[in-house]
Formats: structure tokens, sequence, C-alpha cells
């Protein structure tokens, strides 16, 4: 019993660490990428570090309505994404698989959505406010979806343990119809849940000036923006735990290497649509997931039916 | 033959109202009126004869007439005239019925006119100051004769707040500038904005005035005017260049040579496209699309590059002066551009298809900041905005200038009257900017580039200039007069009058379509303001103080002579 306490400790401490490690060079890859498609040359592959380290090392100040529920926001941002980590595997099995279900992490993920809200409230100016109420507005109509993939899974699974959720099991060993929907469902929203364009519709600079975060500066900004990176690779994980499981079971080192081969091509995708995309209106994306969600339920329907 | 027409309407309609009428050619008509009939004859021409509003311009004439001057300017634009509606008023009195409710598009010169010359517009629906700063002092209109031009009165306004209007009832101001991201130079729109619905908006702007216009009638010479009119703006500089230079030479008859004509319309066409294609790119980045952005100024640069090997600038091109231009295309030059113009057309083709067919931006655009034909009528809109409302009016076809008349183009038109249409509209004109061009260089004969002058350019002669800027017309108006400079030189750039429409624009739209159907209009409030940016010398830093800035502004200039010597 000692001993697993202590494995997992150490498994919650590596994950966490390479997470933070690796964010910030998945970005610099999506910075590079992106820049190649946009024909310029591109910052540095490792400019995202550096960035992280100017602003750290930057004074700390305090501003806006509400400083204190500002600095909470950015250290719970960042806390959110690094329990969420535990429950996620990285090419191994989660430390905390079997200690949390599904919902924890639902609910961990949505408590990263609440932060965003708390910043806007923090800062308290007319377009921190806007950024907020439309980030309230996205996560009404995109965190069910996420649910549901995980609910589906569970259901295939006849169980809301998170080891037995995740791994494929949308599939329920064969392609049912249900685990390939919600596989569709999930990509299209895929950009909505990494903040990514086209769905930074919170944050849009040229609309509403990067909006909850405007008043952020220095080291505060650096953990939204570290959290927001970690997010990426967070959500890549799980997509590719929930839907791309094939060859994770190989024995170390092939399938540590295949998993994060995975996760570099997703975060490719997720280059390639938002440098090819226009920001949608917060109205169409609600409009758009919606849609979405009428397919998730729909698939959630087959799969309580065995299909 | 439509000028006589006109001032026989007015003659039979108006009487002994008519003081004077001159035709200076069939393209120009200056008809003196009868203050009191002012309003009147103006409802004529804007509701019974269709004309359509360019500008309203007060002067002060008490040196010479012992009057003010008040000109409101209408364009026929099927006709191919421009009529200026004048008056004098009597210097103890300057006061005149205002024309704003008759012709809306008329507001913000009326008010600028109150501001600056201190011409009341009795009964004007919005009387509220425009150009001048809060803490200017009342009663000090900066355009009169006998104020200096360095006259710097205490301005000083940090102790009183600005009189806005109240926001409607429910509704929450997000103040939208004056600095914001999409804003490239200070403007203030104060929303009324009704959870994510804008409801309403007051526009502020005027921010950095630099009493241009002042300056050319006290300090400068006639040559020196067109290289500060280019200054005017960041983007189209050569537009106000060319109108100015033009508007003199309509004023004095003078003609410059046809090889000066074919270069004029180059440059013109060449400002157009980089302008465009800016634009294209700087939509594509509101709306999100940055990879479009960046191509589209990837596409851009070669013209920058070509337009410094041909002017020795990327930007201000030192293009006119009275009676031509400065330096000539030389058959080198005219070979690269027509290399230039072969790239860009295959480029520009990709482009624009990869803007045309992307759904997202469609989303964006489609049925956003609509300006219908009514619109466009009452508040006097012009360019890309009429253009794209169906409105099919073109001073380059219209009112033609330079060589226009003798190169073929097409007038594009879009029925959406939305943010899509004005995007179809310019993505389409490169095209016919690119064609433009070739014609030139494919008709430019050997000859002089410039008509020499031998005397003293005649005083008290009007001249009108419409010349279309990428925007819109650019409107300039000049009164020449003595010691070399003008008497009277009034610009009225596209945005001028664009940004009137704006308010109805965004009336009732989502929050998210502001930025876009703002930049739609292609705002450039440089020209509105018409400001002369200071200089940024690289390598020194060095932050000036008002007091500085004041002093090195005062030192004294002299105009250079404008006669061959």
């Amino acid at each position: 019993m000692v001993m697993s306490w202590f494995w997992a400790t150490i498994g919650c401490i590596f994950n966490a660490a390479l997470v933070l490690v690796l964010a910030p060079l998945f970005e610099g890859i999506l910075r590079k990428v992106t820049a190649r498609v946009q024909s310029r040359k591109g910052p540095p592959l490792l400019q995202s570090y550096y960035d992280l380290f100017k602003l750290l090392g930057k004074e700390d100040i305090e501003s806006g309505e509400a400083p204190w529920a500002q600095r909470f926001a950015a250290w719970l941002s960042m806390g959110v994404v690094l329990a969420a980590v535990c429950f996620v595997p990285m090419g191994f099995r989660a430390p905390l698989g079997g200690a949390g279900d599904a919902l924890v992490l639902i609910y961990l993920l949505m408590l990263g959505g609440l932060c965003t809200l708390m910043a806007g409230l923090a800062a308290g100016s007319a377009y921190s406010l806007l950024g907020m109420s439309r980030e309230m507005m996205l996560m009404i109509t995109l965190e069910p979806l996420f649910a549901v993939a995980m609910i589906v899974g569970a259901v295939h699974a006849n169980s809301l343990r998170l080891d037995a959720v995740l791994g494929g099991a949308v599939y329920e060993g064969r392609f049912g119809v249900s685990g390939l929907l919600m596989l569709a469902v999930s990509m299209a929203s895929f950009q909505a849940l990494v903040q990514r364009v086209p769905f930074d519709i919170p944050e849009a600079e040229t609309e509403i000036m990067e909006g909850p975060l405007s008043e952020y500066s220095g080291p505060k900004l650096a953990l939204f923006k570290w959290a927001r990176m970690a997010k990426l690779v967070v959500y890549a994980a799980l997509f590719v735990a929930l839907f791309v499981p094939w060859g994770s079971g190989l024995p170390f080192p092939v399938g540590w290497v295949l998993f994060w081969c995975k996760m570099l091509v997703l975060v490719l995708v997720v280059t390639l649509v938002a440098a090819t995309h226009a920001r949608y209106r917060v109205d169409q994306a609600v409009r758009y997931f919606g849609g979405m969600l009428v397919i998730a339920v729909f698939a959630l329907i087959l799969a309580t039916y065995g299909y | 033959m439509a000028a006589r027409e006109k001032l026989g309407f007015l003659r039979q309609r108006f009487g002994s109202a008519i003081v004077r009428a001159d035709l200076t050619s069939d393209r120009r008509l200056y008809v003196f009126v009868e203050p009191r009939s002012v309003k009147e004859v103006c409802r004529a021409l804007f509701r019974e004869l269709d004309a359509r509003y360019v500008i309203t311009i007060g002067a002060d004439d008490r040196p010479w007439s012992g009057c003010f001057m008040v000109a409101h300017n209408f364009a026929f634009d099927r006709d191919r005239l421009l009529v200026s509606v004048m008056c004098l008023l009597p210097a103890d009195s300057p006061r005149i019925e205002s024309i704003s409710d008759v012709v809306p598009a008329a507001n913000w010169a009326e008010r600028e006119m109150r501001d600056l010359v201190g011409i009341e517009a009795v009964g004007h629906p919005y009387p509220k100051r425009l150009v001048l700063p809060d803490g200017w002092p009342d009663g000090l209109h900066p355009l009169r004769k006998d104020v200096e031009w360095d006259e710097a009165p205490d301005c000083d306004d940090s102790g009183t707040g600005y009189d806005f209007d109240d926001p409607p009832e429910g509704c929450t101001v997000v103040p939208f500038g004056p600095f914001h991201p999409t804003l490239d130079e200070p403007a203030h729109f104060r929303l009324y904005v009704e959870g994510e619905i804008v409801r309403g908006c007051e526009y502020r702007g005027f921010m950095v005035h630099r009493g241009i216009e002042k300056l050319a009638e006290s300090v400068l010479g006639y040559n020196d005017i067109p290289i500060m009119a280019e200054r005017i703006c960041g983007i189209c500089g050569c537009v106000h260049n060319v109108a100015y230079a033009q508007s003199v030479e309509e004023a004095v008859a003078l003609r410059p040579p046809p090889r000066a004509e074919y270069i004029r319309t180059i440059m013109l066409e060449l400002e157009r496209l980089h302008s465009h294609l800016l634009w294209v790119g700087l939509a594509c980045h509101i709306v999100g699309f940055d990879t479009l952005f960046m191509q589209a100024f990837r596409v851009r640069e070669p013209v920058m590059w070509i337009a410094e090997k041909i002017s020795g600038n990327r930007k201000t091109y030192g293009l006119c002066v009275i009676g031509g231009v400065r330096w000539d295309i030389t058959p080198e030059l005219s070979d690269e551009l027509k290399t230039v113009l072969d790239k860009l057309e295959s480029e520009w083709h990709s482009v624009a298809r990869a803007v045309k067919n992307d759904r997202n931006i469609q989303r964006r655009t489609r049925g956003v900041g609509v300006a219908d034909a009514k619109v466009v009528k009452e508040m006097g809109l012009i360019g890309p905005v009429a253009r794209a409302a169906g409105v099919d009016i073109d001073c380059r076809r219209d009112h033609p200038y330079a060589a226009y008349d003798r190169v073929g183009f097409r007038v594009i038109t879009a029925q959406s009257a939305d943010v899509w249409g004005r995007l179809v509209v310019r993505t389409d004109e490169v095209f016919e900017s690119i064609g433009i061009i070739r014609q030139c260089l494919a008709r430019l004969e050997p000859g002089p580039i410039q008509t020499p002058i031998k005397e003293d350019l005649p005083a008290g002669r009007f001249g009108l200039s419409s010349v279309e800027a990428p925007r819109g017309e650019s409107h300039h108006f000049v009164i020449t007069g003595e010691n070399n400079r003008p008497r009277r030189w009034r610009v009225r750039a596209p945005t001028y009058q664009n940004l009137q429409g704006v308010p109805s624009m965004i009336r009732d739209a989502q929050l998210a379509d502001m930025t876009i159907a703002l930049g739609s209009i292609d705002p450039c409030f440089s020209c509105t303001d018409r400001i002369e940016a200071v200089d940024v010398r690289y390598g020194s830093v060095k932050v000036w103080t008002p007091r500085e800035l004041r002093e090195m502004a005062k030192r004294p200039q002299s105009g250079r002579d404008i006669k061959d010597s």
C-alpha cells in the first residue's frame, strides 16, 4: 500500500513536470508551423520558453477591481491543469487513474473555464466582462460535449472508473456508431476546447482586446499562458486516450514514443485549422456547438442501446 | 450642357435670388446665391435634381470682399458636373441657416465651419463642437485671417469633463478607442451596448488635428503644399497631392503635359493597389484570419518596392508640382513595373479566390455593417461603400482627371450593401487598377513632364478637384491668392463622409461586428483629422515636451517662389 502511494506521487510529479516542460515546446511548434503557413520565418522553436521566462521575471502588478481574485484565478487555472494531468495517461498509465472517476475529470476541466470567468470579474472592465459573458456562453454549450464523450465511454465500459473509460472504450472493441459519432463531434470541437482560432472568441484580440486577460501582466500572465499551453497538451492527451488508444499498450519505449507522435500530429492539425479559419462570432459558435450537442446526445442514446 | 441646364432650372425657380453664376467650363458651376435662399437652393439640388452632397466650406474673405463666404458643394455624377452653391455673409454677423436637416450629410461640415471659421449654422440639429479641443476658448476661430497661424491659446481642459450624451435606457457604455488594437489611429466611439448588441454610439475624433489648411494659407507656398498635402494620409497621400495640384491648375487654367497626366494616373493606381491589398489583409486580421492577412501583405510588398524604385519612397511619392510632376518613369522602370504587375495579378488571383471562397469570412461579413443606397444618399457616402450598395459612382469615370479619360476600366459594383460587398468590390478593383497601369505604360509617350509657369498665378480664382482615392472621393477646394499661396484650401477626405455613416451601420449589430463594420469603410482618421506626423529619427531617442514641439513648429519658413527663374 505504501509503495503504491509512493509510486502514484512520483507519477503525478513526473506527469506534471513533463507537461509543464513540454507544453511550451508544443506551443513553439504551433507558432513555427503557423508562421510557415503564413509565409513567415517565425520565432525560434524555444520562443515560448523565453516568453514565459521573461514574464515570470517581471514586476507583479496588482490591478483591476479585485487583485486577490485575479491572483487566485491565475493560480487556480494552473492548479486545475496540473490536477487534471494526474488523471490523464501520458504514454503511461495515469498515476491517479484508479483513484478518481470520469466525473472528477469533467469537473476539473470545467473549473478551468471558471478561472477565466473569475479573471474577467476581477478585472472589472467593460471588455473583460464582455469576454467573460462570451466565455460563459461557450462553456454552457461546449462542456457538455466533452462530458458526453466521456459518458459514452463510461456507458460502453459499464463503469465510471477513469482507467476503464479511457483506452478506447468508446468504440467498445468494435467500431460502434456512437463511438465514431463522438469522434467526429470531438474533432469538430477540439479547437474550442483548447481555445484556438476559430473559437478564441472570449479573448479575441481585435474585438475585445484579450477580454478577461486584459488586466493581466507579469508572472500572473505567465501562469495563465502556461496553463493554456498545458491545456493543449492535456486535452490532446485525453483525445488520444479516448479515441486513438491503439499502440499505447506496447512496451516502453515504443508505446511512449508512439503516444507523443500522436500528440504531435494532433497539435499540427490544431495549428493548420487555426491558420486557415476566420474567427466565429459568439452567436455563430453557440449555434454550431448546439448542433454538435444534438449529435452527441444522439450518440449517447445509441450507446445506451449498445450501438 | 448639363451645367447650363441646372443653372437654367435654378434661375427659373429662384429668380433674383441667384446673384451671379460662373460657368468656368461645362463641368464646373459656381452659383452665388442670396444667403436667405441657400437652404432652398440646396434642397432643390439635393432632393429634386438628386445631386450628391460633397462638402461645405467656410472661408474668411474679409480682407478682400469684406465678407465671410460659405460654399456648399454638390456633384452630378451622371452629368460630370460639380456645383458650388456660394454665398457671402456680412462680416459682423456670419450666420447662415443650417442645411443639415435637408442634407444630413452636411452635419459635420457645418460644425467644422462653426469651429474653425466661426460661421454659425443656425438651427443645426446637433451643434456640438467637432474639431476644436475641449479646452479651446470660445470665440477664437483658427481659420480666420486675423488669427496668427502659430496662435497657441491656453487649452488646459484637465479640470473639465467632456460633455457626453446620455446613453439610452438599459444600455451600458463600452468605450471603443481612442486606443484599440484595430484602430491604427486615435478615435473614440462611445458604444451603447445592450448585452452583445450595439444600440447606438457617439463619435469623438479630431484628436490629432494639426491645422494643415491654416499652414497652407499662411506659411507655405503653392509648390510646398503638395509635399505637405501628401502627408495628410499615411496610405492615400498621393491622392491629396494630386487633388491639390489639380484644383490649383484648374483655378488658373493650367494644363499639365500628357506625359505628366499618365504618370499621375500610374502612381494613383499604384497607390490604390497597395491600399486595397492592405485593406483586404486587415479585414482578414479583424475577423481572426491571420494567414490571409500575412499573405496579402506578402503579395503587397513588391508594389511598395517598385514605388520606392520609381519615386524614391515606399509611400510618400513627392509626385506633383503645379503644372506637372517632379520625376519621370524611365523605360527600365516601366519594364520592371510590368513584371511586378504580372506577378501581382497571378498571386492576387489566388488570394482573391481564397478570400471569396472562405465560408467563415462570408459568415462574418454578409449582412454585417449594412449601408443601403438610402443611407449612401443621405450621408453622402462614397467609394467602395457606395459601390457595394449598388450606387454606381466613381470619380475616375464621372469626373475624369489626369489620364482617366484615355483608359478603359470597369467600375465594380455589388448589390449586397454589406461588408462582404465592400470586400468583393475592393478585391476586384485590384485587377482593374492593374489594367489601367498597363494601358498607361503602353501609351506613355516621350515629352515634357512640367508646364512652365512664367508669371504669378492669378488671385481670387476658384478650383475644385475630385480624385477617387482608394476609400472614395477625395475633394479639394482652392481659392487662389496673393503671396504665392492660396487664400483658402479645403480638403475633404473620403473618410470624413464615410465615418458619418458608421453609426447607422453598427446600430443593432453585434458588438463583435463593430470592428469589421468600422474597418469596412477603411477608415483613415489622419485624413479626417488632417494631421502631419512628427518625424521619428532613427538612432537618437528624444522625447519632445509639448513646449519644445510648439517652439519647433514656430520656426519661420518661407514659401519658395513658384515662377521659373
